[in-house]
């Protein structure tokens, strides 16, 4: 049996909006009953997308999240008292029957992703069905992904080992996360490098400021913590760690040969740019 | 949902807007659009689509789409129109037209169109049957688009020159030839939203998956930008100064390409003494670029082979564009990156094909030498510009504004205008734009909504097709294409078909050549060896055959580029001219050097203090097309307001926060913007998106969907800001300050 979901890959994500435009395209003007009832005009987002801007000064990123429905294996929009309207499939979907919803507002605002919208005409909940009708049909793919000009959303079969959503998820292992997994929804949705703080900044040389300092030893180690990690500054002296834990206490020290080096603590309460490291000579 | 059928077909102008290129799948029921896909079998986009494809069935069967020729019947302003016939407006225009021409010449008709889509051919073949030589991108202040980036390149290597993404292939990126650049330069550009100048901006991700590296120059954080080895946050207008400092660099300490500069250029050591005046500390101090990012950046470009830059319109609103694009084409010459598999390689149209007649070696065989040095005498711009005289033959449109409101030295009478919402779009200095208009004896607009040029000076409004309606094919670099008409929508006509008609009437030899568009478009075709007809049987693209002109690589060497066949360039040398013999033709400085914006904190320290902020305008979205798609409302939602981006520091700083309404103002004016407080702007920079106006808003004067309160472009004055007559118009770099808005303005 399949277990569908999506994978996001973030960095790869330019904010293009074609999933939105897709997913508009598809639903807009067309029911598929017994599994959806055409989207209104305006207003819906099955599918939309969160940008983060983070840094400051020289250190900046742009990213784009896309964010619809989680397809949880423990929905939080299932509870005791509506699961006749909301179901999930043996394929891991998640369903709003968009007969037997109505009028039920409550599980708009049950959803902790906000990825259900409330259909002021039809008086239903909506959302993303992972486009049901067309892998009813014998599709292989879904609109927002099939769309996706940078290969940003990946569609398919988690349990099929060889499909390529498994092999991206065992590829990229380390950097798979899902969207609040603390609240115990398990989300068949995962998000490949979900933007975390990072700390960057530049060592420059007191006597040398004209040169880009390639190849200086900065370290980085959380306080209380002994792991140490390491980096050079890159071609134009710069240096970066990324995904690192919210409010910690870092210290970096900065290093290069025949200078005094330079030691800091940073709190991740955000990312950091620390800024020109300038390490004077011995 | 079932479909009759599928036609495929090639995207460019009405519908996405923009310059095309890409496979479409337009699916068919009951003789509408219904669904549109990308075509994952055409080359150049590979099944790719954008959110403006995607909204294509929304913007043609639109309820405010013009599906039929209108007149207007009250004031103008005041948004009364009629329904027409077909006969009726063009015999209005004929008529005219034609009392213009017998009273004041040819030339008191501007044929006006925004940027270089579809309708150069079109409206070219128009403008010459009746007589005017004055086909113009009115308002666009310095004709700051491409322009300058064109003449340049054709002055220094005798060709256009492009990214290589493979594209010249249909293998693509699989062709055995073809190398992904090891670094490439974005210069002033977002390729990905905008898609610019026959290039498909997702090429560049293509190859950020293979391994490119980027250098990213731009006053304004990207999604390129925080994916780069390095970011350039440049001061807005300061290019030149950064491109020399680069030359400098690279030359200074022996990065450049000796073979290939040896062998195939002249002027090295004159260029040599020009960049010594450019040390990368005092480049520095001009571009806010510090000096060890300049010379880090130089070396990296120049030691990594393939190298190739990507570059955008910031480069031609440059003050002296043109001479700014020709520093930054020198450095893909210096490299030897020039027409190399993964560098700048040569653009040509495949087979030869063009649209209509581009540069002025074009126009001579197209309409004789008679009849271009004619056009000369007249068109605005070419007496006192020699470039605007010898390179693409199109009219000033600073001075062209200047003479519809003073008559000098001939009276403007009239303005076709096509594919362009001059007052809502392009036009700098807005309200000189609209006074001039309102002179005008005739104004006919084509077009596909109504906007604020049709609502204040439409006289005959003109429903055009989009891409899904009309038979057209494109020949912009590669590959040549046709575009197949699928359905019909209303009166609806092609631009060509429109275009066709008058022309004949206006120059019956031309009925005489071309029956029908088909005619015409066999015609234009004949290089390839294929018809219409021919080409849509056989898949509807084709790229350039191997060893010809039009297919990289290393032509130069294979004598492929020169009229008589001998290795080279097709410039007077024969080489790559550092030191441009067409520039000093031209009376301009044969080498590059940079000039310091109109308005700054170093020219005018005065105007500085009381307005600290740039103001850079122009930023693309992926959802709009400059100035239109803002009634299509699944695009709306996804960028809804008319914003300015400001920096944290300066938002603090002036008490505003995010979401707020603004007042951007300097002496010529005052905008009112939504803030969207953000570090992605540097902290002296604000960013201000064009095109605004609000189609939900009253379109009648005075508000004219209110662009007398959100257009930017009030804030912008007119040029020529350059000696060439091309580039300069300052866009990007107007200075403005910012304060909150008082009261409600949502």
């Amino acid at each position: 049996m399949a277990r569908y979901g999506i994978v996001v890959d973030v960095e790869k994500c330019t904010g293009c909006h074609s999933c939105f435009l897709a997913c508009k395209d598809e639903y807009i003007g067309n029911d598929y009953y017994p599994t959806s009832a055409a989207q209104p005009n305006e207003g819906h987002k099955w599918i939309q997308l969160k940008e983060v801007e983070h840094g400051t000064g020289t250190k900046i990123k742009v990213d784009y999240i896309p964010v619809m429905c989680q397809h949880c294996v423990n929905p939080h929009c299932i509870t005791s008292n509506n699961a006749d309207a909301v179901y999930r499939r043996s394929d891991g979907i998640v369903i709003i029957d968009p007969k037997k919803a109505i009028g039920r507002k409550d599980i708009v605002n049950a959803c902790p992703y906000g990825a259900i919208f409330w259909n002021e005409e039809k008086s239903i909940p909506q959302k993303c069905t992972l486009c049901v009708h067309m892998l009813d049909n014998g599709e292989k793919t879904v609109r927002c992904a099939e769309c996706c000009p940078t290969g940003a959303l990946v569609f398919g079969d988690l349990d099929d080992a060889d499909s390529e959503i498994s092999k991206l998820l065992v590829a990229k292992a380390d950097k798979v996360k899902s969207f609040k997994s603390e609240l115990g929804t398990r989300p068949s949705t995962k998000y490949i490098g979900i933007p975390k703080p990072f700390i960057a900044g530049e060592v420059i040389l007191s006597d040398r400021q004209c040169d880009c300092v390639k190849g200086a030893k900065v370290t980085l180690k959380a306080n209380g913590e002994d792991k140490v990690i390491e980096v050079q500054t890159d071609f134009f002296g710069d240096f970066e760690f990324k995904g690192l834990a919210r409010n910690t206490d870092y210290t970096i020290k900065a290093e290069y040969e025949g200078y005094y080096p330079i030691e800091l603590t940073v709190r991740t309460h955000a990312s950091q740019n620390v800024g020109e490291l300038v390490l004077k000579a011995k | 949902m079932g479909y009759d059928n599928v036609v495929t077909t090639t995207a460019w102008s009405p519908g996405p807007g923009c310059h095309g290129g890409c496979g479409v799948k337009l699916y068919i029921k009951n003789g509408k659009v219904v669904k549109v896909e990308g075509d994952e079998n055409h080359p150049f986009s590979q099944g790719r689509a954008c959110p403006r494809l995607l909204a294509l069935t929304q913007y043609m069967y639109h309820p405010d789409r013009i599906t039929y020729p209108l007149k207007r019947v009250g004031a103008r302003g005041e948004g009364k129109f009629e329904r027409i016939t077909w006969d009726e407006a063009l015999d209005t225009v004929e008529e005219k037209f034609s009392n213009i021409k017998a009273e004041y010449g040819p030339e008191s008709v501007l044929f006006c169109q925004g940027t270089g889509r579809d309708i150069g051919g079109p409206i070219s073949f128009l403008a010459y049957s009746y007589g005017s030589p004055n086909w113009i991108q009115l308002g666009l202040a310095g004709h700051s688009c491409y322009t300058p980036r064109l003449g340049a390149m054709m002055a220094t290597h005798g060709d256009y020159a492009v990214l290589d993404a493979g594209q010249f292939s249909e293998k693509r990126y699989a062709d055995p030839e073809y190398e992904v650049p090891k670094v490439i330069i974005i210069w002033g550009q977002n390729p990905m939203p905008g898609c610019p100048d026959g290039f498909f901006g997702h090429w560049i991700v293509d190859c950020m998956k293979r391994g490119s590296k980027l250098i990213v120059v731009d006053p304004r954080w990207t999604w390129f930008a925080s994916r780069s080895e390095k970011f350039l946050q440049i001061r807005p207008g300061t290019d030149g100064a950064l491109a020399m400092g680069m030359i400098n660099v690279i030359i200074s300490e022996d990065l450049y390409d000796q073979e290939f500069v040896k062998n195939w250029t002249e002027g090295f050591d004159d260029l040599k003494r020009r960049a010594a005046e450019y040390p990368p500390q005092k480049v520095a101090a001009i571009t806010w670029i510090p000096e060890a990012d300049i010379i880090a950046a130089a070396r990296l470009y120049a030691s990594a082979k393939p190298a190739a830059i990507q570059w955008g319109v910031p480069i031609d609103k440059c003050p002296e564009g043109s001479t700014v694009a020709q520093a930054i084409a020198h450095l893909w010459c210096l490299t030897g990156n020039l027409d190399v598999p993964g560098g700048n390689v040569i653009a040509r149209p495949a087979y030869g094909v063009t649209t209509y007649p581009f540069s002025t070696q074009e126009m001579h065989e197209l309409y004789g030498e008679e009849f271009v040095r004619r056009l000369n005498e007249k068109r605005i711009g070419a007496k006192e510009f020699a470039m605007v005289r010898n390179f693409r033959g199109w009219a000033q449109p600073d001075l062209a504004v200047k003479q519809m409101l003073t008559g000098d030295p001939y009276p403007i009478k009239a303005c076709w205008i096509q594919t362009s919402n001059v007052l809502g779009g392009q036009a700098a200095d807005t309200a000189l734009h609209y006074e001039a208009l309102k002179k005008m004896e005739f104004v006919v607009v084509a077009d596909l909504f109504h906007n604020p040029t049709t609502m204040a000076v439409a006289d005959i409004v003109l429903p055009v097709a989009s891409i899904a309606e009309k038979e057209s094919f494109r020949s912009w670099w590669v590959p040549l294409q046709v575009i197949v008409p699928a359905v019909e929508v209303g009166e609806c006509r092609s631009d060509w078909e429109i275009n066709l008609e008058l022309a004949k009437r206006f120059n019956p030899e031309l009925a005489k050549r071309y029956g029908s568009v088909k005619d015409l478009i066999n015609d234009r075709l004949k290089p390839c060896g294929l018809t219409y007809d021919e080409l849509k049987a056989q898949g509807g693209w084709i790229m350039p055959p191997e060893n010809s002109a039009s297919r990289p690589y290393r032509r130069y060497e294979k004598g492929l580029l020169r009229p008589d066949g001998k290795p080279g360039f097709r410039t007077p040398t024969g080489k790559v001219e550092f030191a441009s013999k067409s520039y000093e033709e031209w009376g301009l400085d044969s080498l590059p050097y940079y000039s310091e914006p109109p308005e700054s904190e170093v020219r005018t320290p005065e105007v500085y203090k009381k307005y600290p902020l740039v103001m850079v305008t122009g930023r693309r979205s992926s959802v709009y097309f400059h100035s239109e798609h803002r009634m299509i409302p699944w695009l709306r939602e996804c960028d809804p307001y008319p914003i300015v981006e400001i920096h944290p520091s300066v938002a603090e700083q002036v008490g505003i926060d995010d979401g707020e309404w603004v007042v951007i103002e300097n002496d010529r004016g005052s905008i009112k913007r939504k803030a969207k407080v953000t570090p992605i702007v540097h902290p002296k920079v604000i960013s201000v998106p064009h095109g605004w106006w609000l189609p939900e808003e009253d379109g009648c004067e005075p508000n004219l969907f209110g662009i007398w309160d959100i257009n930017c472009n009030k804030l912008v004055h007119i040029g020529p800001g350059a000696k060439s007559g091309y580039g300069g118009g300052a866009y990007k770099t107007a200075l403005v300050r910012v304060k909150k808005a008082n009261g409600a303005v949502e």
